[in-house]
């Protein structure tokens, strides 16, 4: 590409620079959007505006951040269990040889099943209002990608890396810390990064089944019931916020982490 | 652990225990490697070889010669299919398990996520020396490469001279009596590649190492070794084995003398009559 890398200080310059047009058009939206709803007329039931749905999510702020905060624990606590289990699945794989490629398929082809359908089992064997059948949902929606990348990052390795430690007479132990792991971590990182999104959808739609009585994804299903339709989407727009929010600290930690990555990535652009 | 030899500085003691010994001998060496059918291709021949310690050994040849092959067969990286191979007195197994050798690639394969000094520090680490203690001889082996100023600096910072300057860093931070070189200046443009030269030289008088260097540049060869080997491709063997009398220490002003420029002839010819063998 043409584009010149930008140079580390005007990193940030640049980040807001790339930031600015989807900001400008997602502020389009919301304003057509209002508009629409105005315009048209069209009852808040089917589509709030949103005004409507800010001045709910004021309204409701302290029931949301309580809920949110049950939430939140139930997709931090999934985060954790399915970043491990898919860090230390990946080591074990690639340490299993000659079955490790059809289990990796098959790691493959269930990264693709709607998880999320477990819930209602996951309720049923582990608790409703149970914290750990929520994170549990969440944990294998993150567990797949992390397992899938960072096996890929495993092996992804040069050879030129692996010569040079068969000719310092490395044991295994060695090439896995000092070159396999490092190397493995952008991928790590890109497969906690999909599980940081897939987490929150988990848990609110696990939720949806049910939950204990204080958790975002419970009172979106109760307003919904109650035909509180701005207070809804308020809880919408709250779950949307911790995606992105959780997205933004995962991808946070990897460019500190990685910095030789995020070089690559300029590199790149 | 094996001493490391970080705190024996090089020298009289080690070098009278092996002073008449050859650093590498080579006895009937073949290699042969499958081929697809069921068939095989003989890549060196007949290999016999023995450098003396302290020697700069350039293995020359055109390409598919087999030279990086009997590099790595002393390198252990690769074993013979027939013949015996000694670095140092021992088996080249035990001279790899014991860390005698260095390795350069003509790729540097510096480790991104690790700085300039950690990079260095590799060898050490693996052979189990003590944190102080790495940083310390990673140190010495930078200012030996000049590059003591971009310790802290990360591979992706530096460029590709530079990076080739770490990488025999830390080819030397374990203080091998021996360095395989395998094309290391290859990537690299005129102008790094001949400062390179001139400091490689310098490093090779001041560490005394024994060098094993393969290229397939005639200048280079000349101007770095005190012995050329020249093999023939297809299968690899030795067909001429000349010694570089250029005066040592060489410098810059030894590229445009008349000796240099006999040599280089000398090895042309030597490369025309085996490229003249070959049908192709």
């Amino acid at each position: 590409m043409s584009i010149a890398p930008p140079a580390p200080p005007a990193r940030l310059r640049g980040a807001l620079a790339a930031g600015a047009p989807a900001l400008a058009v997602g502020a389009a939206v919301v304003l057509l959007w209002q508009l629409l709803v105005t315009a048209t007329g069209v009852q808040s039931f089917i589509l709030p505006s949103p005004t409507d749905i800010f001045g709910a999510l004021l309204d409701e702020l302290p029931t949301i951040l309580r809920d949110a905060r049950v939430t939140l624990a139930a997709v931090l606590l999934g985060m954790a269990l399915g970043g491990v289990s898919g860090l230390l699945g990946a080591l074990l794989l690639t340490r299993l040889g000659r079955i490790s490629g059809p289990l990796l398929t098959v790691a493959v082809i269930l990264n693709c099943a709607p998880v999320v359908a477990l819930a209602p089992i996951a309720n049923n064997w582990l608790g409703v209002t149970s914290i750990w059948s929520k994170a549990c949902v969440a944990g294998l929606m993150v567990f797949f990608p992390v397992l899938v990348n960072t096996t890929r990052g495993l092996r992804d390795v040069d050879t030129l890396h692996l010569e040079l430690m068969s000719a310092l007479a490395a044991r295994p132990r060695h090439t896995l810390l000092l070159v396999r792991l490092p190397r493995s971590l952008p991928f790590f990182f890109n497969g906690l990064r999909l599980g940081a999104a897939a987490s929150v959808i988990g848990v609110i739609v696990s939720e949806y089944f049910g939950g204990p009585s204080q958790a975002l994804g419970v009172y979106i299903a109760n307003q919904a019931a109650l035909s509180r339709f701005a207070e809804t989407w308020a809880g919408v727009l709250a779950a949307s916020v911790m995606g992105l929010a959780l997205f933004a600290v995962v991808a946070g930690c990897e460019s500190r982490l990685v910095p030789w990555q995020r070089h690559r990535h300029d590199g790149d652009t | 652990m094996t001493a490391p030899a970080t705190t024996t500085p090089r020298g009289t003691a080690a070098m009278t225990a092996t002073d008449d010994a050859p650093a590498i001998s080579l006895t009937d060496v073949h290699k042969v490697f499958p081929a697809s059918g069921g068939q095989s291709v003989a890549a060196l021949e007949r290999i016999g070889l023995d450098v003396r310690p302290g020697a700069f050994v350039s293995l020359l040849g055109p390409s598919g010669c087999g030279k990086s092959t009997l590099l790595r067969i002393i390198a252990d990286l690769t074993a013979p299919t027939t013949g015996t191979v000694t670095v140092g007195g021992r088996s080249a197994r035990e001279a790899r398990l014991a860390r005698d050798y260095g390795l350069v690639f003509q790729q540097a394969g510096l480790l991104d996520w690790r700085t300039v000094r950690r990079n260095v520090e590799l060898p050490l680490q693996v052979g189990g020396v003590s944190r102080a203690e790495r940083k310390a001889q990673a140190e010495t082996m930078l200012d030996l490469v000049r590059l003591g100023d971009v310790a802290d600096r990360f591979p992706w910072q530096l460029s590709g001279g530079m990076q080739q300057r770490v990488a025999i860093a830390r080819a030397l931070a374990c203080r091998p009596q021996l360095l395989l070189m395998d094309e290391p200046l290859g990537a690299l443009d005129e102008m790094t590649r001949e400062y390179l030269q001139g400091e490689l030289l310098r490093i090779w008088r001041d560490t005394g190492t024994t060098v094993v260097f393969v290229t397939h540049s005639v200048s280079e060869a000349v101007f770095l070794s005190t012995d050329i080997v020249i093999m023939s491709p297809r299968p690899g063997r030795i067909t001429r084995r000349i010694e570089v009398g250029l005066p040592q220490p060489r410098t810059v002003e030894d590229r445009t003398s008349p000796a240099y420029f006999e040599t280089v002839t000398e090895v042309r010819k030597a490369l025309h009559a085996v490229m003249a063998e070959e049908p192709a």
